[in-house]
This record gives structure tokens, sequence and C-alpha cells, in this order.
């Protein structure tokens, strides 16, 4: 019923998705946790959760300019335009304001609450550090699922500068704005089912994340 | 023993220009059981958190056993933190269950399993909650909570233990039962700091100082 190339292209999109979460999260969780550090924070937290709600589009045309072979990347021999590549890099910066915005608010009540703890007990600071980051891990883990989320779920980048691309950079929101161009409903419709279905496990996820570990 | 004195101090938190603490001067000798009284926002929670050395006062001096603790190295603050404990008002409890988080200060400090296990059951049957020891921490009540972090507290058997509003939480039988534990620690020589509303049974426990707080001053110091 489902064809091989729709299957790939689910792959694919969780590849890609999954992909630019990971790259993400190497900036965005150390640099909440150093936010977190910081005292005077608030015009920092201000301008990233405005960035949050960026559109994709925009992202997808900025990236597009930079990305281009006349744009000022090119003298450099980057091309990257049109690949599995650019979209990964592109919903990577696009997820990264929310990874932030969402473990910081997360790190920031641990690392008060938890240092304290640990000092109050007499751990050392490698000891404080460990109990902080066990604390927040299953914070810290929603937050990144929340971000894969929205990679997944974005269309103006994976279009914009992975070019739709069949068997190459077609991704699941890609293949159904096609499908509704060419009248193809059908592929459109499993599509977007798979895609709903997998927004279902991970919302139920992050519930059962936020139960399990009482998570407010 | 270790004595605190908390000389001259001042306190402001960040971000903030009011003075949360104005002048304190204090001395915690060994095996004392000072009493800190006041209204909300007198500032006994903060004094208690510079007195166990979480915090570290905007002006002022800390001294434990006569050296000034913020200027020793990390390792001697280490040495020094370990035997002052302290139990926040609002438990904090870590994501494991009742034994589990009794056991953290023990294992912090590299305790064998055994000798963590015996420690544990010790103070949690002595405090009459031996029986929650497999239940996951998120599920108990306030007063278990409370209760359970005060555990935590004395299996270290700290020499000085400063709780924070240890009472609020508990009904009679448990305060009771709390007030006799406290009591025979004290007996046994460890200092206890106690900052509460509430009248504590002095005919239980042997109170040394009562300290009262005023908008961030001490107004008042009755020695018994």
């Amino acid at each position: 019923m489902i064809s091989d190339e729709t299957i790939a292209t689910i792959l694919r999109s969780i590849y890609v998705s999954g992909t630019a979460t990971l790259l993400a999260s190497v900036w965005s969780l150390p640099t909440s946790y150093v936010l977190t550090l910081k005292r005077r924070v608030g015009v920092v937290e201000a301008v990233i959760e405005s960035l949050v709600g960026i559109p994709t589009v925009l992202l997808g045309l900025l990236l597009y300019i930079l990305l281009s072979s006349s744009g000022p990347l090119a003298p450099l021999g980057i091309k990257l335009l049109y690949t599995p590549q650019a979209i990964i890099l592109g919903e990577s910066i696009l997820v990264t304001p929310l990874m932030i915005s969402t473990s910081y608010r997360v790190l920031k009540n641990s690392v008060v609450m938890y240092s304290e703890l640990a000092l109050s007990l007499g751990a050392s600071k490698t000891q404080v550090m460990t109990l902080v980051i066990r604390e927040s891990l299953p914070g810290v883990v929603a937050s990144i699922i929340m971000s894969f989320s929205r990679a997944l779920g974005e269309l103006g980048i994976a279009m914009m500068v992975g070019g739709n691309i069949s068997g190459y950079t077609r991704v699941m929101t890609t293949a159904i704005a096609l499908g509704v161009v060419r009248g193809e409903f059908e592929e459109a419709i499993v599509l977007g089912l798979v895609l709903m279905a997998i927004m279902v496990v991970i919302s139920v996820t992050l519930k059962l994340i936020n139960k399990v570990y009482g998570i407010d | 023993m270790t004595s605190i004195e908390l000389r001259g101090v001042w306190h402001r938190y960040v971000g903030s220009n009011d003075w949360v603490l104005k002048n304190v001067s204090l001395t915690i000798e060994p095996k004392e059981v000072v009493v800190i009284t006041g209204h909300n926002g007198s500032g006994k929670t903060t004094l208690l958190k510079i007195a166990s050395l979480i915090y570290r006062p905007t002006k002022g001096e800390v001294l434990v056993g006569g050296k000034e603790f913020w200027s020793l190295t990390e390792d001697e603050k280490l040495v020094i933190r370990r035997k002052v404990v302290y139990v926040h008002e609002k438990p904090i409890l870590l994501r494991d269950t009742v034994l589990g988080n009794v056991a953290y200060g023990l294992r912090v400090r590299g305790l064998s399993n055994d000798e963590l296990l015996r420690r544990c059951k010790e103070v949690l049957e002595e405090l009459g909650i031996w029986g929650l020891k497999d239940v996951n921490a998120y599920k108990l009540s306030v007063g278990q909570a409370q209760l359970v972090a005060i555990a935590r507290a004395l299996t270290l058997n700290p020499e000085v233990l400063l709780l924070d509003e240890p009472y609020a939480h508990l009904d009679m039988k448990k305060k009771e039962v709390l007030t006799k534990v406290l009591s025979r620690r004290s007996v046994e020589g460890m200092t206890l700091v106690i900052a509460t509303h509430q009248k504590i049974d002095s005919t239980e426990l042997r109170i040394t100082k009562t300290v009262t707080l005023e908008n961030g001053e001490v107004v008042n110091i009755i020695m018994k």
C-alpha cells in the first residue's frame, strides 16, 4: 500500500530532522547551561524567546541567499544548496532558540535547587554538577524531543534550501506540498497521517516524561 | 567541634537593592541548640543559608572554627561543609526512592553499601518511616517528604545541623517524634540551629539561645 519511495521519504525526514536536532543540541545545551550560571540574562532570554517563532520561510530565504552559487559562501567553495546537509543546517538553526529556551527553563530551576541541595549535603563541585545534570535530564530530553518535532514539521527551509528533489532531499512536508500541487492526494494523505502519528507519539512521550519525572 | 561565627554580615540578592540581612553578628557554639524566630521575610532562611555555608554574604565574615570560610581552598571548604548540613524548608528530593534519597549524602562520602544501608535503616526507623523506603519520592506527602529530607541530613551525623521550619508540614505525632530525635542528637553533642515560627517543646529540647530577627536585623538574643 505504501510505496518504497514514500517509505524512503519518511525515513529521510526522520534522519534529516534527527540529525539537525542532535546538531543543535551540541551548541544549544551548553549555551543553556552557561546562561544559568550568568546573573543578568534578561535581554538574552527575551531575544532567544522572540526567535523561537521565526518564520521558517524567512530563515529558508536567508539560508538560500547564503548558500546560493552567488552567495557569500560560494567563494569558499561551500556548495550545500539543494542537499540534505543544507536542510540539516537550516533546521538545526531553526530549533536552536526553542531548545535553548526550553532547556534553559529546566536548567535554571535545577541548577539553583540541586546545587544548593548537593552543597548542603557535602558534595564536591563535580558531584554537584553530576547531580544537576542527572536531575535535569528528563526535562532536557523533553526539550530535545520538542525540537525534533518542530524540525520534522517545518516546510519552508526544506523546500527552499532542499529543493524537494525526489530520492535525495524530499522529506515528508515537501512531499505533501508537492502531492497537493499535483493533485496526488493519496500519498499526501498517507504522509500527512504518518507525520501526525509521529507528532502524537512525541506528544504522548513528552507527557509521559513529565508525569513519570514530575516535571512542572 | 565546629563553631560558626557570623561577623557583621550583610546580604542582598543579585538584582535587588534591599538588604535581606543587616549587620548580623551571631555565634553558634558547639553543642548549642539555637532557635531563630521572626516573621516571614525577616531573613531567617537567608541567615541559615549563610550559616550553612551555602550563600556567601555580600559583606561581612563567616568564621568556622576561627577561620574565614570563604577564603579557604575548595578542598578545605569541602572538609568543613561535610560537617555542616542544612535542610530546606521546602524539601528538595531527588528522582529516586526514599532510600535512594536518604543515602545520597552517604554516597557522596563514598561509604560502602552495607554501611550506607545500616545508617539509613537506623535513622528511618527512628523517624518511623522505614516502611516508605522503596516508595518513589514524588509520591510522598509534603510531611513525609519533610521527614525524608531530615532523615537524609541525620544519616550524615553532622556536627552542625541547620533546619529551616522543620515542623512546618508535620502533624502533632510526627512533630513529637522529630523533637525526641533532635533532643537525642543534641544530648549526643550535635549542634542544632532551628528556624521556626512554631513554639518548640523546651521541656524535650534543651534550647540554649533564641535569636529574634526583624527586617533582617537581630533584635533580640535570649540566652538560657
